[in-house]
């Protein structure tokens, strides 16, 4: 463990433009500490990427910022408000979108269970179903049940109905990660436009390094066993952001070789 | 696809066709005393007789009706209770020790004390048709509440779906197949108790009608019933296999 040799970073604490702030949370789970003592701040507006050896609890960060989990020290708030459970405000995007859909509902049924939640009258649901799948490139594909869409189709399903819920903040846990390269550039792509479009927040967590300089505007390496953060880098990097370009720049490689480098001292 | 589909539809008719056959020249050659065994022919002559001059309708509708009701009281109760205890674990846990011990319990044995609770009548037919065909809908429900996906309950966190939404949206739909296949299973269970309380309480219908037939030696009387009773099982069975590919469409998409 060459942990000393990194610069660890303590976050001062959270001003009150956070949108989502970490105030010293730890979480132990069966007399383990999974996160220690993590303070963190996301601002409005922010694409903050979470990276990480396994077993660094990542995901469990995640789960914490969407209220699936609370903290057993510290406080997770949202807009200044501590979070006692998930809300509506805070869509999550799993990894896992064969299980996160339901398979008896078609492409549209999916979208429509969170319009059906927020309380959309049926009558306008079928015209914002319709805007939301061709905001995600699934305009054609309405009736089609999930299992019958590929990977890649099926994750933007799982998109298209978190946008339904209007949400100030995206998480999305690893939402990327079980897709084949091609399929991974081109949802990076459209995950940074819609991300544009609407200015919402996002969270997202990869173990995919060069993703993560790629999309964020900030980056924060997690150290394991338990987990705290022991990395955090700035990317200025010039948006939008081209997969040619922006991989090639200096400044992106720089970062890549600061982001290698802490992974591998913290394993 | 179409065509081979066709042609086991037709083949099957043929076997059924075949097996009418060998019946009506074993009757015919006289190998069982025809007190015994009356051809197909004698049997549907009596069927038809049986509808146009005799109440052969009123012991079907009986039949039905006992079925029907027993089993739509079956598949409520099992349905709830199945939802109750296959939702929540610790439940699962308390019940199931219980569930262990009365479900291998033969219904035969339960009919003695329904008729000692209730008396030869339609309340005895109901309790036991409902108990009978309750345990594979109750299995089946249970099992299925206990297999959601874990992930969708996350999801219906995230939404705030009420209580109400989950069951409705999340649970029930992700545990049909394992109800529908308890239903189907109980549609078989529920006949033979509805034939078997008629016989032990005289109640009308095929039960009844079976029993005293073959009593008389009136044995066209006799296979007539009971090919009566063969058409609703397999009748009552394409009907719930209908019923299942309507409702469970989806699956189909996955294969």
């Amino acid at each position: 463990m060459a942990e000393p040799a990194l610069a660890l970073v303590q976050s001062s604490p959270a001003p009150a433009h956070a949108q989502i702030a970490f105030d010293k949370v730890a979480l132990v789970l069966g007399g383990k500490a999974i996160i220690d003592t993590i303070s963190l701040e996301v601002a409005a507006g922010e694409i903050l990427c979470v990276v990480g050896a396994s077993g660094c609890g990542k995901t469990t960060a995640l789960r914490l910022a969407a209220g699936l989990y609370q903290p057993t020290g510290g406080a997770v708030r949202f807009e200044g408000e501590v979070m006692r459970a998930p809300r509506r405000e805070i869509a999550v995007v799993f990894q896992d979108y064969g299980k996160a859909l339901l398979p008896w509902r078609t492409a549209a049924g999916n979208v429509s269970l969170a319009l059906e939640t927020i309380g959309m009258p049926s009558a306008q649901r079928a015209a914002r179903i319709a805007e939301l799948l061709a905001k995600v490139g699934l305009a054609g594909h309405a009736a089609k049940y999930p299992t019958e869409m590929s990977g890649g189709m099926q994750q933007r399903l799982q998109i298209a109905r978190c946008l339904a819920q209007d949400p100030k903040v995206l998480l999305m846990d690893e939402p990327f990660g079980a897709l084949d390269a091609m399929t991974r550039q081109g949802l990076q792509d459209e995950m940074l436009a819609l991300v544009a479009s609407t200015g919402a927040t996002v969270v997202f967590v990869t173990h995919d390094l060069e993703e993560a300089i790629y999309l964020g505007d900030r980056v924060v390496g997690l150290l394991p066993h338990p987990g705290r953060v022991g990395l955090e880098l700035t990317i200025d990097l010039p948006r939008p952001r081209d997969q040619l370009a922006t991989r090639e720049h200096p400044e992106f490689l720089r970062l890549r070789r600061a982001l290698f480098d802490f992974i591998k001292a913290s394993e | 696809m179409r065509w081979s589909v066709i042609a086991w539809r037709c083949a099957s008719f043929v076997v059924a066709a075949g097996v009418i056959a060998l019946w009506q020249l074993a009757a015919d050659r006289r190998l069982i005393s025809p007190v015994f065994l009356p051809g197909p022919d004698r049997a549907w002559a009596s069927l038809l007789r049986g509808f146009t001059s005799g109440d052969l309708l009123t012991k079907l509708t009986g039949t039905l009706t006992h079925m029907a009701y027993g089993w739509l009281l079956a598949s409520v109760a099992g349905i709830a209770l199945g939802a109750m205890i296959g939702s929540s674990k610790a439940m699962r846990i308390y019940v199931a020790p219980t569930l262990e011990l009365l479900r291998p319990l033969p219904v035969s044995a339960i009919i003695p004390v329904a008729i000692a609770a209730f008396g030869l009548n339609q309340s005895m037919a109901l309790f036991v048709i409902a108990f009978g065909s309750l345990w594979p809908m109750l299995l089946g429900t249970i099992h299925g509440f206990a297999a959601v996906e874990p992930r969708l309950y996350e999801v219906a966190r995230v939404l705030h779906m009420s209580r109400l939404a989950v069951i409705f949206k999340i649970a029930l739909p992700s545990a049909a197949p394992d109800i529908l296949a308890g239903m189907r299973l109980s549609l078989t269970v529920a006949l033979i108790l509805a034939v078997v309380c008629e016989m032990l309480a005289g109640l009308d219908g095929l039960g009844q009608w079976v029993l005293l037939s073959a009593r008389a030696f009136r044995s066209a009387d006799l296979f007539a019933g009971v090919m009566l009773l063969g058409i609703i099982g397999y009748i009552t069975a394409l009907a719930m296999g209908a019923a299942e590919s309507r409702l469970l469409r989806w699956q189909a998409a996955r294969r």
